[in-house]
């Protein structure tokens, strides 16, 4: 029995359909990923519409009833900034198998002078209402340069989920060249990274678990202490 | 994500989806074709000879005697060469053919491997056809009726289905799929494109005039049977196959075993490609000269894709566990925080999917086609996937020994 060519091409026809279909699955899944970190933006946009809204509140009516309102809302606002960053980092992975998505580049900028935004808002609160928040900023680059920056992102995770709302953190990609982030690495004469700055002290260099948790549990009558 | 690793997996997932994919279509564009069954002569039953090799076979060399003598058919002979037995295979052998006239005893006291039994076997045979069976493996009493009207013009050969004499085990579970897919459905495909690459030692059948134009098998191969194919398609025959007949062999009984099986398998197929290089790209030999490289790129890239796995896998639990250092958290506290997210799928992840499903669909096809329940195999379907695993690591051994001239000893 001979076989036809046209089985061949038939086959071929079927695989690259079968390959087409593989790579539309995968544009396909790209796309609400995109669609989901968009809806979780708009999110932290209004967000920062009702904390701009408090803080025009406190110049009405004062500072206790701004305070309260900051309280309720904060807690919600830590998490979902929190959660957007993780889902970015989790999406870029699953999205750039190829080659850099321009898409993850953008949002991280985006991402990362939206935390310079709350960084600024919740300083400011905690100066208004006393609020004992540990405020950390991480600076840091790529794990090529700096092959602890890894483990001390990894470190940080596990800090956020140890303390909660008590300690919002802040993670500063320093090779995406963003104004305002060299405006605060300059602030804070950060010369190499990871550094990590923890209510205003610096510590550069790699930071272990115990120690972070002393620098936060210091002076705060925390429940994660 | 590495992403030399991914364009590779990309590159290994298309090679096997068309070398499936092809198989597939050749199947249902033609099924009424490939899997008619060709008649039984009438009035035609040339002599057959039948040639049982056998070393240290005392456990099992009767069930393939009393099967042999069951055979529906009238004129046949037995050729049983004992290889220099240590056990008591020459006394049973004895005790079980007695007087009985068809069946020839070559009882040689010395060693002398598989191969050259076999050619004793084809320097004593009378047959116009000579078949050879494991003596551990049992055929079906309309066997020789059932291959013969194969035997067409160019015909050198014909290969059966081969199935499991029991299935007890789960490792007996996955082989039995194995086989269903690999020693019968593409055998059967195969031989439409006159591809078929081996002549299975638990049972096949060859023309006499061909087997001795070609000298026989070669004494100096690991995989005589393997080896034999290739210089049936040199001499310009044919092998095919008949679906609807049946051997039924031994299963390894351990994995011990089976690596010591496969690993000669293994090894002998890559010395066998070797040996017969001449053959690969060659327009002359029709399709199989190009069926062989393909196969052995497969084998090959899905080989460099596991090791690169394993690797990227290694270099990532090497992380987590340099991680795990700088924190108080156990391991399986963090496994189970890792909440599942659809979205979080990668194109690697489909391509895995995707293959877990070619996968399953070549079972299901297997079973169907060879006429087994798959209701009745759940947990061979189940483990089956394991096998693939077992495959890197039985190639690695045998591409490691073939490097090093170590190769193995076939008696």
């Amino acid at each position: 029995m001979e076989i036809k060519k046209s089985a061949f091409l038939l086959a071929l026809f079927i695989t690259i359909s079968l390959f087409l279909t593989l790579l539309l699955i995968s544009d396909f899944l790209g796309g609400r990923r995109e669609d989901n970190l968009n809806a979780r933006f708009n999110e932290v946009y209004r967000d920062f519409d009702d904390l701009q809204q408090i803080m025009l509140m406190s110049d009405v009516y004062g500072n206790e009833m701004a305070c309260i309102a900051y309280k309720n809302k904060l807690s919600d606002f830590d998490k979902r900034i929190w959660d957007l960053g993780l889902k970015l980092e989790q999406y870029r992975t699953a999205t750039e198998e190829f080659r850099q998505s321009l898409y993850y580049l953008e949002q991280k900028k985006i991402f990362n002078e939206n935390e310079f935004t709350y960084l600024a808002l919740l300083k400011q609160i905690k100066k208004l209402c006393s609020n004992n928040q540990t405020i950390i900023s991480f600076f840091y680059r790529n794990s090529k340069d700096c092959k602890k920056c890894d483990d001390q992102s990894f470190v940080l995770s596990d800090i956020k989920k140890r303390f909660g709302n008590d300690v919002a953190i802040f993670s500063y990609d320093l090779d995406l060249n963003i104004t305002s982030l060299e405006l605060l690495r300059k602030f804070y004469s950060v010369d190499e990274v990871p550094c990590v700055i923890i209510d205003e002290r610096k510590f550069c260099g790699m930071q272990s678990h115990e120690f972070i948790v002393n620098q936060v549990c210091q002076g705060n009558n925390l429940l994660a202490c | 994500m590495n992403q030399n690793y991914t364009i590779f997996t990309y590159v290994v997932w298309f090679i096997a989806t068309y070398y499936v994919v092809l198989f597939l279509v050749i199947l249902f564009s033609d099924k009424k074709k490939i899997m008619e069954r060709k008649k039984p002569y009438r009035n035609y039953s040339p002599f057959v000879s039948i040639i049982i090799p056998a070393y240290n076979e005392e456990e099992s060399i009767i069930e393939t005697i009393d099967s042999l003598k069951k055979l529906d058919y009238p004129n046949i002979e037995f050729i049983i060469v004992n290889d220099g037995s240590k056990d008591r295979t020459s006394e049973i052998v004895r005790a079980a053919i007695a007087e009985d006239k068809k069946f020839i005893l070559i009882d040689n006291t010395t060693n002398k491997g598989k191969a050259k039994s076999l050619n004793e076997g084809i320097a004593a045979a009378k047959g116009e056809f000579i078949a050879t069976i494991d003596a551990d493996s049992v055929v079906e009493p309309a066997v020789i009726r059932k291959v013969l009207p194969y035997f067409s013009n160019k015909v050198g050969a014909v290969t059966i289905t081969v199935d499991l004499k029991s299935i007890k085990t789960l490792l007996d579970k996955i082989i039995e799929l194995e086989f269903a897919i690999g020693l019968s459905l593409f055998m059967k495909i195969l031989s439409t494109f006159n591809s078929v690459f081996v002549t299975p030692g638990p049972f096949s059948i060859y023309r006499a005039s061909v087997l001795r134009k070609i000298g026989g098998f070669d004494p100096n191969s690991i995989t005589e049977d393997l080896e034999i194919a290739y210089r049936i398609h040199k001499a310009g025959h044919k092998i095919d196959n008949c679906f609807n007949a049946k051997v039924k062999t031994q299963s390894p009984p351990n994995l011990k075993a089976m690596y010591v099986q496969r690993r000669r398998w293994y090894t002998g197929a890559l010395l066998t490609v070797i040996q017969h290089r001449n053959m690969l790209f060659n327009p002359k030999y029709g399709f199989f000269g190009f069926i062989v490289p393909y196969t052995f790129l497969l084998i090959i890239s899905g080989l460099g894709l596991f090791l690169m796995t394993i690797y990227l896998l290694f270099s990532n639990l090497i992380s987590l566990a340099q991680f795990l250092q700088y924190v108080n958290n156990s391991t399986i506290q963090r496994i189970l925080e890792v909440r599942f997210d659809i979205l979080t799928i990668s194109g690697i992840n489909i391509v895995g999917i995707m293959a877990l499903f070619t996968s399953i669909s070549l079972i299901v096809i297997g079973l169907f086609f060879t006429g087994k329940s798959i209701w009745k195999r759940k947990m061979g379907v189940f483990a089956f996937p394991l096998l693939f695993f077992l495959y890197q690591f039985y190639w690695m051994r045998a591409i490691l020994a073939v490097i090093s001239g170590r190769t193995t000893k076939w008696r």
